[in-house]
């Protein structure tokens, strides 16, 4: 029994006296919540993706494409991408791959994503309409805006240059995208420490795939189906990030 | 007082059996009118209630399509909205907000009739002469010169047409609206039900066949599946076949006269249609209206949607309106096409 007292209190004593380690801790924990969240992001941008031509399907009233569908298709997306069983968190144990705060944003991002879906079930039902502008870009604009309502921890998308103003890069994000943009292609991402210490940023790349080039890819200047001037991208080309900030409570 | 308590307890009771505030105030400006006249009551409540057609009628209404900020719809009529509020808003000395249900054509009418919307617009004509069209009133025009017309894929259509045309131009018949009509005898027409266009050919055509459509696109949709009876001719609503046979449904061909213009079968204005009682409501709008009017605005509108080249989904993300999203997810439905039946 002593020993166990005196180990706690060992613990405290080096937390106590190591804030950066406590700090080291934290950031750890928030840099693995936010790569998390980023990759669920993607996840229900490719479930977007795979799920486009169905949606933009002028022939078909009601798709079938239900916010419950998109909840089970991100599920097995997400497990695909990080093996992390979204419909097991609740029950899972807390540990270095699921730190707590992960366990209570992936499903509010979930949840954010949901709304998204049944909010567009108006428009994804339209009979004798194709295109709809229900794209992965327009899913993960609307799913951070949500998500990023109730959390304190903030989703975005972003780009060098931005079809929609709002996701127009910040200071940080600008240097990170260009630094990125020269690089070739990688999954790696890029967590660094902001405001002395007190943010932390998330940036992962997102890259062109083939879909995405009927709107993005050549030629340079035509306008695409949604009356925006195509940028002349390839495949692979960086085309964006999605973006985390999470500001940390313990400072260096 | 005793009066001021029993309402108070009403609006308690209201309060615990409505899950919404917009439902309480509608419900209590039922019991209670906040002011004498609708002006009144809409700057009162500082929302104004607007209806527009769930169906496609492009330029004026577009689909409704997915933003960066969620569902939105635009057109031409969404642009006027925006403006009369604007306009409104000056007037009331508050901010006053649209508030947009998007409901099915025919069901704007009962709508405004039963008190859920203060106005509605969708390219209306203004001078249908119809039974169905009675109890509501119309403002000012804000677009002149539209009217019905027709469109084909058919080049014998065209041609049967033309020859009426000209023939007409040779020897002008004493009754044009008949001898026009001529030209249509015999052929299956579909129309949207309940539009001006419906009402026209009702009244005027003797079609083979005259088919019942719940909109455009589903009236597109049913010539495509090649059901029969095939449609020869779609008629409605001149300046939306005009944008659609231009722009989306290049197989299609406008009916035209011998100089190549539209062959108008009726010209008609569009308006704004308010409940008939809504005296100072229609003074205010035709006032709105006459000064969108002067200021160029208007024209300036109709250049943007009728002329320009743009793609719709970049004007919605830009200046899009919202609208009530979870009354549209029970109520959509391009519907379908029936052949009606003669009593």
């Amino acid at each position: 029994m002593k020993t166990y007292l005196f180990c706690i209190l060992a613990a405290v004593l080096l937390v106590l006296a190591q804030p950066s380690m406590a700090g080291a801790v934290e950031r750890a924990e928030a840099e693995e919540t936010a790569r998390l969240l980023a990759k669920l992001l993607q996840s229900g941008r490719m479930v977007i993706e795979r799920n486009q031509a169905l949606i933009d399907d002028p022939h078909k009233g009601e798709k079938g494409f239900t916010p419950e569908l998109f909840e089970q298709q991100l599920v097995r997306e997400f497990l695909a991408k990080t093996g992390i069983d979204l419909t097991a968190l609740p029950s899972a144990p807390v540990s270095i791959l699921i730190p707590p705060l992960a366990k209570e944003l992936l499903p509010a991002l979930v949840q954010a994503s949901r709304e998204v879906v049944r909010d567009a079930q108006v428009v994804i039902n339209q009979r004798g309409i194709g295109y709809k502008n229900f794209i992965p870009a327009t899913y993960g604009s609307q799913a951070s805006a949500r998500f990023s309502k109730s959390a304190h921890v903030r989703l975005k998308q972003t780009a060098i240059e931005p079809r929609n103003p709002k996701n127009e890069p910040d200071e940080y994000e600008a240097s990170v995208l260009k630094w990125l943009s020269a690089r070739p292609r990688a999954e790696a991402y890029v967590s660094e420490l902001t405001e002395e210490g007190r943010t932390l940023r998330v940036v992962m790349p997102i890259y062109y795939a083939k879909d995405c080039l009927a709107c993005h890819g050549e030629p340079k200047g035509d306008l695409d189906i949604s009356g925006y001037p195509k940028e002349g991208h390839k495949e692979g080309d960086l085309a964006g990030a999605i973006t985390v900030t999470a500001p940390l409570t313990i400072r260096k | 007082m005793g009066t001021s308590r029993v309402r108070l307890g009403w609006m308690a009771v209201l309060c615990l059996c409505l899950p919404g505030c917009g439902l309480l105030i509608d419900a209590v400006e039922h019991v209670w009118p906040v002011s004498g006249n609708k002006v009144g009551i809409i700057c009162e409540r500082e929302r104004v209630q607007v209806g527009l057609a769930m169906e496609p009628f492009r330029p004026f209404v577009f689909p409704t399509i997915w933003t960066d900020e969620g569902a939105r719809v635009t057109g031409l009529d969404v642009e006027l909205v925006r403006a009369m509020t604007d306009e409104l808003s000056r007037r009331c000395g508050r901010a006053v907000t649209p508030v947009l249900h998007l409901v099915r054509f025919r069901d704007l009418f009962r709508l405004l009739n039963e008190g859920h919307l203060d106005w509605f617009m969708s390219a209306v004509a203004i001078n249908t002469p119809a039974p169905a069209r009675a109890g509501v009133a119309y403002s000012l025009p804000y677009f002149y010169g539209g009217g019905i017309s027709g469109i084909t894929t058919s080049p014998a259509v065209l041609e049967r047409v033309r020859a009426n045309v000209l023939e007409q131009a040779i020897h002008p018949s004493p009754d044009r609206l008949a001898a026009t009509s001529h030209a249509l005898d015999g052929l299956t027409i579909a129309v949207q039900d309940e539009t001006s266009a419906y009402y026209y050919a009702e009244a005027n055509l003797s079609p083979r066949r005259l088919i019942l459509c719940d909109s455009l696109p589903a009236a597109f949709e049913y010539a495509d599946s090649q059901a029969e009876p095939r449609i020869d001719v779609i008629l409605g609503a001149q300046p939306v076949l005009e944008y659609m046979v231009k722009r989306v449904r290049k197989d299609w061909s406008p009916l035209i006269r011998e100089n190549g213009r539209p062959l108008f079968l009726t010209k008609a204005d569009y308006g704004v249609v308010v409940a008939e009682e809504s005296y100072h409501l229609r003074w205010l709008l035709n006032d709105l209206l006459l000064k969108l009017d002067e200021s160029g605005r208007l024209r300036e509108m109709r250049t943007r949607w009728l002329d320009e080249e743009y793609a719709f989904p970049r004007r919605a993300s830009l200046e899009g309106l919202s609208f009530d999203v979870e009354q549209m997810a029970t109520h959509y439905a391009q519907g379908t096409c029936r052949l009606k039946v003669e009593p």
